[in-house]
């Protein structure tokens, strides 16, 4: 009897771990499916790009919607998206499109200049509640154009668009940097005419009420051009989906279907991968790199296209004022350090406030070196309040903690006592932004190639975030603001580079790559310094 | 009876309103606001302005806190930053707490009440001591890094159980209750019922944790209080078996208690699921809390733990309500 209950219970253990074990992780289900999972922090803020100002939202967006130019796979130069080829006017006002022959959207419409025109048109007639940041960030700083009303930004910088046949023409009012990189957001992606007659932009009436119900729903109203189409978005199991499509204009998607998958931290997605259960995630914690590569996954190493900064509110802390404290902070810091012990490999020590790929990047800044003995005479007995950011990781900033520690470290080493002023990522931001934080680490990674995309962020007027009060920096990029022409804005970009290294607001800390890891089981895209790679170059082995 | 229930159902308004004027206040003294969720980190000061004067977060808080009530008088509980009703988030997300919630009381019951009993039975002998000493280290390790080992073991390392989700990613399902397993066995897609018992089982183990403890403890206390009773000493006098004596007498009487720990341990059962489940990306109300709160999404946060404190009280209700079936002198109407 009691041989039997034995048996019985052996049998049923046996049966119970072959089922656990059959459970397995994506990398069992076969061939055919062809499924490739991302593990991502956050499920787009809104499908239609308009609404959306964040990576995590372009990055779904890209994969199903197109724009008229787009940046080279792997790299930071812009080629054609949509536009084969383009063309810019003298005097930089008009913008020539030649599109592509033969491109489908996914409901089946086809695409020609008149469906271009009619996104400009949709955008240029958006009503009130658009007309700020809150709801069209980008638009209205790249574009701010209203046929009916003002941008709060100020900005009015598009004429519109004329349609003939594969043809369109952008007429603009004055010149800006952001042209033509305003053409390769992914905010201003190109929806089939179908859909734009379906959205009803009159019945927003702002954010208060919440987003339009197609932005947050696979609705079928939306419909794009790019390699995926949406398919379907779980919001209980925070999941979404796109399909191949196959009709698209360019090489078919390696896989038949992207999930993106949300998690709430990186050691989640960390432990998802290595159960196999994901297939990639990006913005990988550099303790993690080296331990993912020991166990065979891939982790590629992307270009720099960030900035990663150690700010001077000279308006909050009279000290830092003083331009000889500032610099004496330059000296303090260990930055070689900072990248060689907690930036992903790739990065390197920053001169200025943009990464050397960048046209506008000057080698003549005034450039600072560790040299603590130094700034200990001018630093030594002074009390200095350093904010810094918990519980987050930025592309630019993978571990805030650790950097803040070191930065820390090497200031008390010359005599500094640092009032630590730790922040949640949600108090941190609008702390920096209003001046509140006289030390804190921050940075930016670019939208497009484009050097004022960069110093334009900080730089561009008097700022509560750094307290500069530097007029003749101000009128310098103001006119490189308005330059149509390449090289002459870059010029005045590389002399305000090279007026703002000698006024040091900041401290530039480092360029570095934020690390992206996928499994061995798949073919990775070409992993781009934009943080825009294509998953349609993604294969399975 | 009936109007022992309804009186303490009526009893749940002013509860709410209470809490929701306590809560309203607390989640607008949070720092931050929901800005740096909205806007990218070049946003200037006048853009976070802007998103604050759009969103009413500029008007005094007593105005807001009555758009609130007049809202929620209609059941609307307004929408997340991303614009979904919350009503609809909650629906969607809550069947994922209660099934997680219920397994992981399930565990405590099932093995905390049985523990807890032999322990008793077998005071101060190796059963005993283990089950105090496992008790002690299930109250004292952090959920969190409870379930961070157990995936680390079980996903990771031994691959027998996957570390997060409540089905694999992409799994196709017809969604009738909300609640995977029955929605399998309902269905008949018996591999997705299967599939939600194997990602249901270490989110639950790591939850349980705290309340297996609890009532193994409630319940060896409770068993050894109630062993020295005259009842059970006139019992054994009257020649009734040692089983009848066991589960009849000493059992149904050390549970209340238990009982009453049970109800209270779903307060922090939710309060668990909140960790719990965005360390296993499971998708509940719990890890809707907590992107809420990083988010400081204001309409969400309100939402969700008024559902939670809902709960509570509900189920507390029914833990009263227990007690008289379980102790026929406890009556309700009194």
């Amino acid at each position: 009897m009691q041989l039997r209950r034995f048996r019985t219970t052996t049998a049923l253990a046996a049966t119970a771990a072959l089922l656990l074990t059959a459970c397995g992780g994506v990398g069992d289900d076969g061939g055919d499916d062809q499924t490739f999972i991302f593990g991502v922090p956050n499920l787009p803020r809104s499908l239609d790009p308009i609404f959306a100002n964040d990576g995590e939202t372009f990055r779904v967006t890209r994969q199903v919607f197109d724009t008229l130019l787009d940046h080279e796979s792997g790299g930071n130069e812009m080629v054609g998206g949509l536009a084969e080829t383009w063309d810019v006017s003298d005097d930089g006002l008009t913008w020539t499109f030649n599109l592509r022959d033969g491109v489908e959207f996914h409901d089946g419409e086809t695409l020609d200049a008149a469906a271009v025109c009619a996104n400009f048109d949709r955008w240029m007639n958006l009503p009130e509640p658009f007309h700020n940041t809150t709801v069209a960030y980008y638009y209205n700083n790249l574009f701010g154009s209203f046929t009916d009303g003002e941008s709060s930004t100020g900005n009015d910088f598009l004429v519109g668009c004329s349609a003939d046949g594969l043809t369109v023409t952008i007429q603009l009012k004055e010149t800006s940097a952001n042209f033509p990189g305003a053409f390769s957001m992914a905010t201003t992606a190109i929806l089939s005419p179908g859909s734009l007659e379906q959205i009803d932009d009159g019945a927003f009436t702002g954010i208060d009420d919440g987003l339009p119900d197609y932005t947050q729903d696979v609705t079928g109203i939306l419909a794009g051009t790019g390699p995926f189409q949406l398919d379907s978005w779980n919001h209980a199991q925070d999941e979404l989906t796109l399909t191949r499509f196959d009709d698209y204009w360019g090489d078919p998607a390696g896989v038949s279907r992207i999930v993106f998958k949300a998690y709430d931290d990186e050691t989640a997605l960390k432990q998802a991968l290595e159960a196999s259960e994901i297939h990639g995630y990006d913005l990988v914690a550099p303790a993690h790199v080296a331990e993912l590569e020991a166990a065979g996954f891939q982790v590629p190493t992307r270009g720099v296209f960030n900035i990663l900064y150690l700010a001077f509110q000279q308006e909050t802390d009279e000290q830092l004022a003083d331009l000889e404290v500032r610099q004496a902070l330059a000296a303090a810091v260990d930055r070689q350090n900072i990248v060689d012990s907690l930036l992903p490999e790739g990065g390197v020590v920053a001169t200025q406030f943009m990464p050397d790929t960048v046209a506008g990047h000057s080698d003549n800044v005034t450039t600072y070196s560790y040299d603590p003995d130094a700034a200990r005479p001018v630093l030594e007995g002074r009390t200095m309040e350093f904010c810094w950011p918990t519980n987050v990781s930025r592309p630019y900033m993978p571990s805030p903690r650790d950097i803040f520690e070191s930065i820390k470290a090497d200031l008390e080493a010359v005599g500094v006592t640092v009032q630590e002023k730790p922040m949640e990522w949600a108090n941190y931001i609008p702390a920096a932004a209003s001046g509140e934080c006289p030390l804190y680490i921050l940075g930016w990674t670019g939208d497009f190639n484009e050097g004022y995309n960069f110093l334009g962020t900080w730089f561009a007027n008097h700022t509560d975030e750094f307290g500069m009060n530097r007029d003749d920096i101000f009128a310098v990029m103001q006119r490189a603001a308005r330059e149509g022409d390449p090289d002459a804005r870059a010029a005045l970009l590389a002399e305000a580079s090279e007026m703002i290294m000698d006024e040091l607001p900041g401290l530039p800390i480092s360029s570095s790559p934020p690390s992206i890891v996928f499994s061995a089981e798949v073919n990775p895209p070409n992993v781009s310094p934009l943080t825009q790679e294509k998953f349609d170059e993604v294969s399975f082995r | 009876m009936v109007r022992y229930v309804v009186t303490r159902l009526l009893q749940l308004i002013p509860t709410l309103f209470g809490l929701s004027v306590l809560l309203f206040i607390w989640v607008r003294a949070l720092p931050g606001g929901p800005d740096t969720a909205l806007l990218p980190e070049n946003a200037t000061a006048a853009d976070r302005e802007r998103l604050r004067q759009d969103l009413g977060l500029n008007d005094p808080i007593w105005v807001q806190y009555a758009a609130f009530l007049a809202r929620l008088a209609q059941l609307d509980f307004g929408h997340t930053l991303r614009g979904r009703a919350v009503s609809t988030e909650l629906a969607e997300r809550f069947p994922a707490t209660i099934e997680l919630a219920f397994v992981a009381m399930l565990i405590a019951v099932v093995v905390g009440i049985p523990l807890g009993y032999l322990a008793a039975r077998n005071r101060g002998r190796f059963l005993d001591v283990s089950a105090v000493g496992g008790s002690l280290i299930g109250i004292c390790t952090p959920v969190f890094f409870l379930a961070f080992i157990l995936k680390e073991i079980f996903a990771v390392r031994l691959g027998w159980l996957p570390s997060s989700s409540r089905l694999t990613p992409g799994t196709s399902y017809t969604d009738i209750t909300g609640l995977r397993v029955v929605d399998g066995i309902i269905t008949g897609e018996f591999h997705v019922a299967w599939d939600a018992v194997v990602h249901l089982i270490l989110p639950a183990l790591a939850l349980a944790s705290i309340p297996l403890a609890v009532v193994t403890r409630m319940t060896r206390a409770s068993v050894m209080e109630t062993l020295g009773e005259d009842f059970v000493r006139t019992a054994e006098s009257k020649g009734l078996t040692a089983r009848v004596i066991q589960f009849r007498h000493v059992l149904r009487n050390a549970m209340l208690p238990v009982v009453t720990a049970i109800g209270l341990l779903t307060g922090a059962l939710l309060a668990g699921a909140v960790l719990t489940e965005s360390v296993f990306a499971f998708g509940g109300i719990g890890s809707f809390l907590f992107q809420a709160t990083q988010s400081r999404d204001y309409a969400a946060i309100m939402g969700t733990v008024l559902l939670i404190a809902t709960v509570f009280v509900v189920v507390n209700l029914v833990v009263d309500l227990l007690y008289t079936v379980l102790d026929p002198r406890v009556t309700v109407d009194r």
